[in-house]
């Protein structure tokens, strides 16, 4: 057993950290968010010239080889910040489906998205099915090169973005992960921006037309990538969400030691100490099962499901906790949007709702 | 990174649980299996099965007669203990006054005192909190005044657990009146069959006769059973308290009773109580990995301190957790009881087998939170050393 992070997992930790030092203070964000597009192109430049859109990718497909421990590292860093680039949907999920698929064209695909030059988001989300993602109703008839879609798909994450998505769909009793571009005809998309200030979509597919090269898998196969995908980006956004829980408290914990009232700082006041360790100790908590979590899908761990299923339990009650607290603590300053501490509380509603919330993943953990 | 256990360790770990299934004292499993209480001999008799595996100093260096044991092997041993439902082993001698002894005291008391710790010749008991001193602990009074080659100590030590069993107890004690508190406090070591020492039980609200409070009138102390220097008794301490870290979490004890509990209802189909059970098993699959991060920190040579904190408030909240689990599970057939006991044989009321031992050990683990430094006490304790206010 070791739990130590490695030199180059460290040094990641700190470009990561001295970036969004330099780059990403609130007013920066503010200003990315009030932007067109919601992300700013010259962070993903940087981002692409730093290495970072290779990260996970194998050195076969232009990556560096590395893993969901290196991810977790940026994703925390990410958090602290609350970077709103797509690194999330471009790289982690289109990412991780292209990387582990048989895919002809992969190769191609994921070299666009290292380079940076295209964004390609995954359609999963469907109207009715809450997070029951395999129980699509969005069906692709036909086979060969005649194929047909049709359907719809919601929460499309930076579909705004995005040239090209990555559709699941159900196929000949099974399922199936098409690409398609957003210029082909049949496919309509009504952009939104979302709680946190990103943007998603919804996809509407009328007898879209698809050949056999746009299928990227089906089957066993497209199941087993979608699901490995899920766990991928539920790990990551609980790196994210660890990241703002560090810096929730750590903020809460300055902003009292400076706020007096009753000629004093509030940080005197031993209630408000116990609530702020509270806040500490559901970080650390929360850090443990990512570390767990992460480890245990690094090593292929058969327990890797569950562990996942209980880390998301805990970023799920922990952020809300930790959000609700740090607003609290901050008073009335806390419900302004003009502090940042209140986008830490949306961030964490948001993430608790993606890929299954809490009681979602309480119930699946009871059946694992 | 890598969370697995090396071939090294899986291999101590057989041994430890090869060693438990053919030498763990008949009688005591059974009794632990039973859920019955285990008697004094009986907890004497698994200290020296501990020792005659040479396990007992499990957490001592090699030079002081221990294993010499990592943190993974302290961690995988207490884990396998746990799952052969061996009873905790007692903290006083082994995890608190012995290495106060082996760190602080002289060759002579480390002779004296250490072999018959190891070896569980005697029984030892904790001299800590008084009936006016509580979180508070450095405002104790009980008094050690010098007298010749002799020091003198009146007052009272309380929650003194076990003392009804015990040959010794290590106290602090104010040997002089100081404008800081922490400075007069002294650690003596007394003999509880000293004259002017008495034993006074306190009955907790699950009937158990577990705590004391143990009164001293002009008791006399050799002055050799002094601990270091005088006036250097809270250092002492302090240092005790952060060497009792190891299983202060409690997790594999847990481990056990989350397997109990859902054995137990297993034939309920509460979709309630299994969703709480499910939420209890993510919060100690989480408080585990907080352990081993805080042993993987002190294996690189670092001292958790207050992170350890985190550790006893988790700790006790599920262990709490787990006991209440126990007493809704049972329900309406709580009612009947007689004491931690359980009932005369052939004279079981109806309801599960469980019902009236788990609210014996409800009512008992309301202290976990309040002994050893309440949580909130440890609560201060982090929002100083690690938040800064």
């Amino acid at each position: 057993m070791n739990l130590n992070y490695s030199d180059e997992q460290n040094m990641l930790r700190d470009q990561v950290l001295k970036f969004c030092e330099t780059n990403y203070d609130f007013t920066d964000r503010e200003k990315i968010l009030d932007s067109d597009v919601g992300y700013s192109p010259e962070n993903w430049k940087q981002f692409a010239e730093l290495g970072w859109l290779a990260v996970p990718f194998s050195e076969d497909n232009g990556g560096f080889n590395f893993g969901p421990i290196e991810l977790t590292v940026m994703f925390e860093e990410f958090g602290k910040s609350l970077v709103v680039e797509p690194y999330l949907s471009s790289v982690v999920m289109s990412g991780t489906i292209l990387e582990n698929s048989n895919y002809a064209a992969k190769q191609e695909l994921l070299e666009s998205i290292i380079a940076g030059e295209q964004h390609v988001s995954v359609a999963y989300a469907e109207a009715n099915i809450g997070y029951n993602f395999l129980d699509c109703v969005t069906t692709l008839d036909g086979q060969g090169n005649e194929l047909t879609l049709n359907g719809s798909k919601t929460i499309v994450l930076n579909a705004t973005n995005s040239s090209q998505f990555i559709v699941l769909a159900k196929h000949a009793d099974s399922l199936a992960l098409v690409l398609i571009n957003k210029d082909t005809s049949g496919l309509e998309i009504q952009n939104f921006k979302t709680l946190d200030g990103q943007t998603c979509g919804e996809l509407t597919f009328e007898n879209l037309s698809l050949t056999a090269d746009a299928v990227i898998a089906s089957g066993e196969e497209a199941i087993a990538l979608f699901n490995q995908m899920i766990e991928v980006a539920t790990l990551c956004i609980s790196a994210e969400a660890v990241g703002a829980m560090t810096a929730s408290y750590q903020k809460t914990v300055q902003y009292t030691k400076e706020r007096e009232q009753f000629s004093q700082p509030i940080s005197n006041f031993q209630v408000l100490q116990h609530r702020m360790v509270d806040m500490f100790i559901e970080t650390e908590i929360t850090k443990s099962l990512l570390i767990k979590a992460t480890l245990q899908l690094d090593s292929n761990d058969s327990e890797a499901t569950k562990t996942i299923s209980a880390l998301k339990v805990q970023v799920g009650k922990a952020g809300k906790f930790i959000g609700q607290q740090a607003v609290q603590l901050h008073g009335g300053m806390g419900v302004s949007n003009e502090m940042s501490i209140g986008h830490y509380l949306k961030r964490f509603t948001v993430i608790d709702s993606m890929f299954g919330n809490t009681q979602h993943h309480i119930n699946k953990y009871s059946t694992l | 990174m890598d969370i697995s256990f090396s071939e090294q360790d899986l291999q101590f770990q057989e041994e430890i649980r090869s060693g438990l299934i053919n030498d763990f004292p008949a009688h005591v499993r059974e009794k632990q299996q039973k859920g019955e209480s285990l008697s004094k001999s009986d907890m004497i008799d698994f200290h020296k099965f501990l020792y005659e595996k040479n396990w007992a100093g499990y957490n001592w260096p090699v030079e002081f007669g221990g294993t010499g044991w990592s943190p993974v092997q302290i961690y995988l041993f207490l884990n396998e203990l746990a799952a052969a439902q061996c009873p905790t082993i007692l903290p006083f001698g082994l995890s608190m006054v012995g290495p106060v002894i082996y760190t602080f005291g002289n060759q002579e008391q480390k002779d004296r005192f250490l072999p018959d710790i190891l070896q569980f010749n005697t029984w030892w008991c904790q001299g800590y909190s008084e009936p006016g001193s509580g979180s508070d602990l450095a405002s104790l009074k009980t008094k050690a005044v010098l007298d010749g080659d002799h020091y003198i100590v009146n007052g009272a030590k309380t929650w003194t657990t076990l003392a009804q069993n015990a040959d010794w107890i290590f106290c602090l004690v104010r040997t002089e009146t100081t404008q800081k508190k922490q400075e007069g406090i002294s650690f003596l070591l007394i003999d509880m069959n000293t004259p002017g020492i008495e034993v006074k039980p306190i009955i907790t609200i699950d009937g158990d006769h577990e705590v004391n409070t143990v009164f001293f009138t002009d008791v006399k102390v050799p002055a050799d059973q002094l601990i270091g220097e005088e006036g250097k008794g809270w250092t002492y301490a302090k240092f005790l308290l952060a060497h009792e870290r190891f299983g202060i979490a409690g997790v594999p004890v847990c481990k056990v009773q989350v397997a109990k509990l859902k054995e137990k209802t297993a034939a309920y189909k509460d979709a309630d109580l299994n969703k709480k059970i499910a939420e209890l098993e993510i919060d100690l699959m989480a408080l585990e990995f907080t352990e081993l991060r805080t042993l993987a920190a002190i294996a690189k040579g670092g001292h958790p301190g207050a992170e350890s904190s985190i550790l006893k408030i988790r700790g006790t909240e599920i262990q709490q957790r787990i006991s209440e689990l126990f007493v809704e599970a049972a329900g309406q057939y709580i009612l009947p009881y007689e004491g931690p006991e359980g009932f005369e044989s052939n004279k079981n009321p109806a309801g599960p087998d469980y019902a009236s031992t788990s609210v014996a050990h409800y009512l008992n683990f309301r202290k976990t939170s309040i002994y050893g430094g309440s949580n909130e006490i440890q609560k201060n304790i982090i929002a100083k050393a690690i938040l800064g206010v």
